[in-house]
């Protein structure tokens, strides 16, 4: 501030008003600006018509929480008073906000100090409280302003023209969840700072978008498909013995005029998708805004330089969403201040924040409030500007002095904290709705629905969200491992996803019923099965499996199915599985084998009785071998079963060999064959059941949807949590236990010798009979205690009995009532004392000879009573 | 355990007790059917048996080529024989006969499994071929000496030894040996080694153990570093500049040349052989260098070339397969739109198309191949240019090399003869002070002599020269020779066996389709 008067002494009247009129500009940014010239009266009152109208819109809810939730009384002393530093602090400010006025006239008055909730104004720099979040979760800064807006409710601010009046404390917003712009800005900003970046809370205009925080225009981050990065192959240079490519006898006119017409074709297609384009972004482009410029916002900036960020960036505190400094949205700054000082804007905005320059160090665009605070002084490098810093560092020289004994004063917040609950829950009462362009977004704290569900997604075909395109539903911590639900309401698609873990090892499920032998895809999570099975693909009349790291080197199994057999019998309690008609399988190279042994894919077509092979080829062939059997069992013309003739099996050998042609040879094959189409089969029809099996299992889980608790979330682990009781109130008891235990008997009796000498026999004997001596006095004063209470009980209701006897005739039935239950309590009582007296008769003795042998075995008197005894 | 075999008359293995015994042991059953109709050949035949045939001398197994076990228990055989071409046996059974001497092993390199129970054998030997050896029955044998053990030490796989009912299995200390100097095994009669046994016996002959094995470790380290030296000369070979890494030429040169060494007794000659023989040695080691050099260069070019032909070659049969795979699945479809087809016209105009889809493929097939034989033709012809003239800058620097060796041995030469002269002359003149050797001096009588016996060492020297350069000159252009012609004789190859596969296949297909014309011709 005081650079300022310095500049006012000494620059001249022409430059003040280029100030001036800069702060005006900077006030009405953009839209107001083009208007300037033919603003007239009417418009004006136009303007101010709309204005009350807007206000009216806004609820009735001036103050974010109102007074009397607050309790004033309990909040510590900072809150409710100013130091003396405090009190320096915000005469400063007052001096600067002064002489900023007294200088930009046309700008509108600092947010320098806010009233706080127990209406104490406050600078707003010490309501910034750097804090380091204790979760790992938030030690980044996306994360961070996720927490921030999921957090926190919007409310918008009571005047969307004007700063708030009141800035209320971090601690006070998180207990009450709920904030405007500032708010958020202000905490976000702490956990940042916090947290090591280099950042600022900046006061300034946004659009109507963001300060309503209104995403309806925007799509959501979560549909937006993430770019494929295309890997661009490396050309390898041309070896010096490639050979040449055989010469291309096409015609290049031809070729050239198939490209135009391909390109004609692509062109106007391109032409016609992008009016499509332009029609749509007109349709949804917003209203025209009247406050367009004016409304006020909070929101956050990071500068570059501190944690590794390359570039500085804006942060929406209310949707948490990043920005370019250069973004549309953001109109204009006022001022900017972190926890050590605050800076003013000098700089023009009539181009929105997109010419802004962030270099805090230079006095001409950002002019600080408190000087000899640790921002680095970057504008000294530039040598235009060093002739005039020069001259103003000197003509400082005086003041810096003083001024540099005067630093922020430390933050009158509390300590901010988060409970773990509370940030667990995260959002106001577990839950949240954030409408976007095309799409619905809500979100649910962990545990609070009880099939797991956290977050859903549901995308629309139109603006006004009324037909459903897709719906994605997130789960956590389910018991089947269930993650994501997609669910396409177009096609009538459901994709599910599974994490590593489900029991039959399911990873994606997609299907359009549940009905078995229906379309559907099931992917496994390969490793965690003993089949090596990936991915297996249904439809109606087939099935289709992938495998990968078989040891048989199965790699795919193909079944397609016939129409089902009308079953003959129907009360048959069993199955009716569908007659298979083909099998393909295939197999990779198993390197062992020689090519021409090696099957690459067998087919058996079964109401045929034919079984195709294909061999795999080899190296250096481009060929492969191939056998077809034909199983028909046929009866020769003599009656006798024909094993097997030549034309059973037709053959295509790449090198024909000698023992393939036996007909031996031949025949073992089939008949292993014959062995491996039962397999083949038998697998299949365990592959139905298992699809049956699993949808059942899904069925069972979907109803069920029972939720897992990790062992070490000792909240909600009732089991661990009972445990945890039950041992610690165990090491209570021993606790008590040993207390008792080490009760010293002999401690009121050495007491009575000199203390620090040894005892000598004389006192150990003296001391253990004096011990054992008061022990049985104990012993016995308790027996005639528990006699004396005995008889005095059996006196009384001798008494009681004798009274009874003489007023019987007179007495009313209560009386009489309450007599006997008198009777009847003190029998009780008299056996009891009676009980007990001869339980201590009984032990009595006992305790006395257990108290002496403690007494000999004390490792004080063992040494004299040994010899004694 | 004898058996009375005067009483039975020794049989003869012959072809009738082959084929009984084939045919009893062959697949049973309806298979049996079928091997008895078409008759199983010898060396299909994977596993025999002939036990209690009284067979007296092995004989008729030749034909045997792939057995795989061997079973001949229980004979009368006395030596084995003819077994040399059973190279596929893993497993022999010449238990319960009578042989005296372990012999005719040598070529079963995969036996595993051998067992000589029950004969007459006294020693353990002959069995150096059988390095997969891992189950060997001696028991019941004479076997007397325990060194025979340590002869089975250099079976590395054997796991089961059986020796008793051997006269060194009295001995007190026969497991203890055995176990000490055949620490791998696991089992021995037939019974598992227990650890702390082991152990024991470890203990008890470790003495004698670390001595053997230290003689062991000596040779085989002998044994490695011939081994590396021996591939290191291939190396050298390779390079065409073997023994030119050292004085070995120079030493050669004076090998044969009786003048020469005596000549080198002359005063002043021994320092002027030395500084010759040092720039000697220098430039031979230019020339091994060099060589190498030029070796890794050849290698490097010739490797660049087998990986481009390569490429070339799968680059083309992918096509192939590819083009073979799409023909393959409309084959299909049409063959079986023929089968079902009902109308004459119709299954007609369908196999016409057909029959024009081969010849259409393999017309494909055949240009594909055609046009990589001339690719490979115009590479191997570039390849061949390029390894030519390195081969050819080889040979000139190698002689340019020579020839500065031959400068030297002409220098050297003049020089020699001087000193001859000069010496001569003193002994004329009687001014010479030093004794010469008698031989030596016998070469002083006059100037002929003494100048034919320095020419002739100097020929010698020249000849030595000249032949190491020619077999250099020789060698390399041989090597390029053949290995010019290997490739051009395996790319003829390749395109032969590829244009018989084509061949094959289209004959397959076309095949195919004619039995179809006939069946529906019938049908």
């Amino acid at each position: 501030m005081e650079v300022l008067k310095e500049k006012v002494e000494e620059e001249e009247e022409a430059e003040r008003e280029e100030a001036a009129e800069r702060g005006e500009k900077m006030t009405r940014p953009l839209e107001t600006r083009r208007e300037e010239p033919p603003m007239t009266q009417e418009m004006l009152r136009d303007l101010e018509k709309k204005l009350s109208e807007i206000e009216i819109v806004i609820p009735e809810q001036p103050l974010i929480v109102t007074k009397d939730t607050i309790d004033i009384s309990k909040l510590p002393l900072s809150y409710r008073s100013n130091t003396l530093k405090e009190e320096h602090l915000l005469q400063v400010a007052d001096n600067f906000a002064r002489q900023y006025s007294h200088l930009c006239p046309d700008r509108v008055p600092l947010f320098l100090h806010p009233l706080n909730e127990c209406q104490v104004p406050k600078f707003v720099s010490t309501t910034i409280r750097p804090t380091l979040m204790p979760y790992p979760e938030l030690y980044n800064w996306d994360s961070c302003a996720q927490f921030v807006s999921d957090f926190l409710s919007m409310v918008p601010l009571p005047d969307p023209l004007q700063p708030p009046s009141h800035l209320y404390s971090s601690t006070t917003v998180l207990k009450h969840q709920k904030g405007n712009c500032f708010d958020f800005s202000t905490l976000l900003c702490s956990m940042l700072i916090g947290a090591g970046y280099d950042a600022y809370c900046v006061n300034g205009y946004g659009s109507q978008d963001l300060c309503q925080m209104d995403l309806t225009r925007d799509v959501c981050p979560l549909t937006m498909k993430h770019k494929e990065v295309v890997q661009e192959e490396e050309k390898v240079p041309p070896k010096k013995y490639a050979i040449k490519p055989p010469r291309d006898l096409s015609s290049r006119f031809e070729q050239e005029q198939k490209m135009k017409k391909q390109q004609e074709i692509q062109g106007e297609k391109e032409k016609r998708w992008k009016e499509e384009e332009q029609r749509l972004l007109e349709l949804e482009k917003a209203k025209i805004d009247p406050l367009h410029g004016l409304r006020v916002h909070a929101w956050v900036l990071v500068l570059s330089g501190k944690r590794e960020v390359p570039e500085s960036f804006f942060i929406d505190p209310l949707t948490a969403r990043s920005y370019s400094t250069q973004d549309d949205h953001f109109l204009g700054i006022e001022s900017l201040w972190n926890h050590k000082n605050y800076w003013v804007n000098m700089q023009d905005c009539w181009n929105g924040c997109k010419d802004l320059v962030f270099d805090l160090g230079d006095p001409v665009r950002w002019e600080y409030l408190l000087l000899g605070t640790d921002k680095p002084q970057l504008a000294v490098a530039e040598e235009e500007d060093d002739g005039m810093n020069d001259d103003e560092d000197m003509e400082n020289l005086g003041k810096e002095d003083e001024d540099k004994s005067f630093d922020m004063p430390p933050s009158w917040v509390e300590q901010i904290e988060i409970s773990p609950e509370a940030f667990e829950t995260r959002c106001p009462n577990g839950k949240k709705v954030i409408q976007y362009k095309r799409a619905k977004l809500e979100k649910w704290a962990p545990y609070l629905n009880s099939d797991g569900l956290v977050c859903r997604l549901t995308t629309y075909e139109d603006l006004e969200c009324t037909e459903t395109l897709e719906i994605k539903e997130w789960y956590q911590h389910r018991e089947d491992m269930l993650e994501l639900k997609h669910i396409n309401k177009n096609t009538g698609l459901n994709i599910d996803y599974f994490k590593p873990g489900h029991p039959q090892a399911l990873c994606v499920h997609s299907y359009k019923s549940m009905q078995p032998e229906m379309d559907r895809i099931m992917e496994f999570y390969e490793t965690a099965r003993v089949d090596g099975l990936i991915k297996r693909e249904e439809t109606p009349k087939t099935m289709t499996e992938y495998y990968q790291g078989r040891s048989d080197f199965l790699s795919y199994r193909h079944v397609d199915f016939g129409d089902r057999v009308k079953k003959l019998a129907l009360n048959s309690a069993e199955s009716n599985p569908r007659p298979m008609v083909k099998i393909t399988e295939r197999f990779s190279r198993n390197p062992a084998k020689p090519a021409d042994e090696d099957v690459a894919e067998r087919v058996f077509l079964i109401p045929e009785e034919r079984i195709q092979l294909r061999y795999h080829c080899r190296d250096d062939h481009i060929t492969a071998s191939k056998r077809e059997f034909l199983r028909r069992t046929e009866v020769d013309s003599k009656g006798n079963k024909i094993i097997m003739t030549p034309d059973m099996c037709i053959s295509f050998e790449v090198e024909p060999m000698e023992h393939t042609k036996k007909l031996l040879y031949q025949y073992e094959a089939m008949m292993k064959l014959k062995n491996e189409e039962k397999l083949s089969k038998h697998q299949a029809w365990e592959s139905e059941l298992e699809v049956l099996e699993i949808l059942k299992l899904r069925e069972e889980e979907e109803e069920a949807h029972t939720l897992t608790i990790s062992i070490y979330d000792t909240k909600r682990n009732e089991k661990s949590k009972e445990y945890r009781e039950a041992m610690e109130r165990v090491m209570h008891e021993e606790h008590l236990r040993q207390v008792e235990a080490q009760l010293d008997y002999l401690a009121p009796f050495l007491a009575q010798l000199p203390p620090g000498e040894k005892l000598t026999r004389w006192q150990a004997a003296r001391v253990k009979d004096e011990c054992l001596s008061d022990f049985k006095q104990r012993l016995i004063d308790k027996a005639n205690l528990i006699q004396a209470r005995f008889e005095k009980e059996t006196q009384e209701l001798q008494k009681k009995q004798q009274w009874y006897q003489e007023n019987q005739v007179t007495l009313t039935p209560e009386d009489e009532d309450w007599y006997l239950s008198y009777c009847s309590q003190a029998m009780f009582r008299i056996r009891i004392l009676e009980q007990r007296l001869n339980r201590h008769k009984e032990l009595a003795p006992l305790k006395y000879l257990a108290l002496e042998e403690k007494l000999h075995k004390d490792p004080r008197l063992v040494d004299f009573l040994k010899v004694f005894a | 355990m004898q058996r009375l075999y005067d009483s039975v008359e020794p049989r003869v293995m012959d072809e009738d007790m082959l084929k009984l015994a084939v045919g009893e042991q062959g697949p049973q059953e309806e298979a049996g059917q079928l091997a008895r109709q078409e008759g199983i050949l010898f060396k299909d035949v994977v596993s025999l048996r002939l036990d209690f045939q009284n067979i007296l001398r092995i004989d008729s197994l030749w034909q045997f080529e792939n057995l795989r076990k061997l079973q001949l228990d229980n004979n009368i055989i006395e030596k084995i024989e003819g077994l040399e071409h059973l190279v596929h046996l893993v497993w022999l059974d010449l238990s319960f006969n009578n042989i005296e001497a372990i012999e005719g092993l040598d070529t079963l390199v995969n036996l595993e499994d051998l067992s000589l129970f029950n004969n007459r054998i006294t020693k353990i030997d002959s069995l150096d071929a059988l390095v997969k050896l891992q189950v060997l029955s001696l028991g019941n044998n004479q076997i007397g000496n325990m060194m025979n053990i340590i002869y089975l030490r250099r079976f590395k796989d054997l796991r089961s030894l059986s020796l008793s009912g051997n006269p060194i299995a009295e001995s007190e200390d026969y497991k203890m040996f055995i176990c000490a100097y055949l620490p791998d095994l696991v089992y021995l009669d037939f019974r598992r080694i227990d650890d702390h046994m082991k152990e024991l016996a470890e203990s008890k002959h470790q003495y004698s153990i670390d001595e053997l094995k230290h003689r062991e470790n000596l040779i085989q380290a002998r044994l490695d570093d011939e081994l590396a030296w021996q591939v290191e000369l291939e190396k050298h070979k390779a390079a065409f500049v073997e023994h030119l890494n050292g004085s070995f030429l120079f030493d050669s040169m004076y090998t044969e040349d009786v003048e020469g060494n005596k000549l080198a007794y002359l005063p002043g000659v021994g320092e002027l052989l030395q500084g010759y023989k040092d720039k000697f040695v220098i430039i031979c080691l230019n020339i091994f260098e060099y060589g190498l050099k030029q070796q890794e260069k050849r290698k490097l070019e010739l490797d660049t070339f087998n990986e481009c032909v390569k490429e070339a070659i799968q680059e083309n049969q992918e096509q192939g397969k590819h083009r073979i795979a799409e023909f393959e699945e409309k084959h299909l479809l049409s063959l079986n739109a023929i089968r079902e087809e009902s109308d004459l016209t119709n299954i007609e105009v369908r196999i016409v198309e057909y029959g024009e889809d081969i010849t259409e493929l393999f017309n494909v097939l055949m240009t594909l191949e055609m046009q990589l034989v001339e690719q490979l033709e115009e590479t191997i012809n570039m390849f061949e240019r390029n390894i030519m003239d390195l081969v050819a800058l080889f040979i000139e620097n190698v002689q340019s090399l020579m020839a500065q060796c031959r400068d030297l041995e002409n220098h050297h030469h003049e020089k020699l003869l001087e000193i001859s002269i000069n010496t001569l002359e003193k002994i004329l003149k009687g001014e010479l002070d030093e004794d010469l050797p008698d031989n030596l001096r016998a070469l002083f009588v006059d100037k002929d002599t003494i100048v034919n016996a320095v020419g002739a060492s100097h020929d010698i020297h020249l000849l030595k020269i000249d032949n190491r350069e020619d077999e250099l000159v020789t060698r390399t252009n041989s090597w390029c020779a053949h290995l010019v012609d290997t490739i051009h004789k395996n790319e003829i190859m390749r395109n032969r066996r590829r244009v018989k596969e084509i061949n094959q296949y289209i004959d397959h297909i076309q095949n195919e389709l004619d039995n179809l014309e006939c069946g529906d011709v019938i049908d």
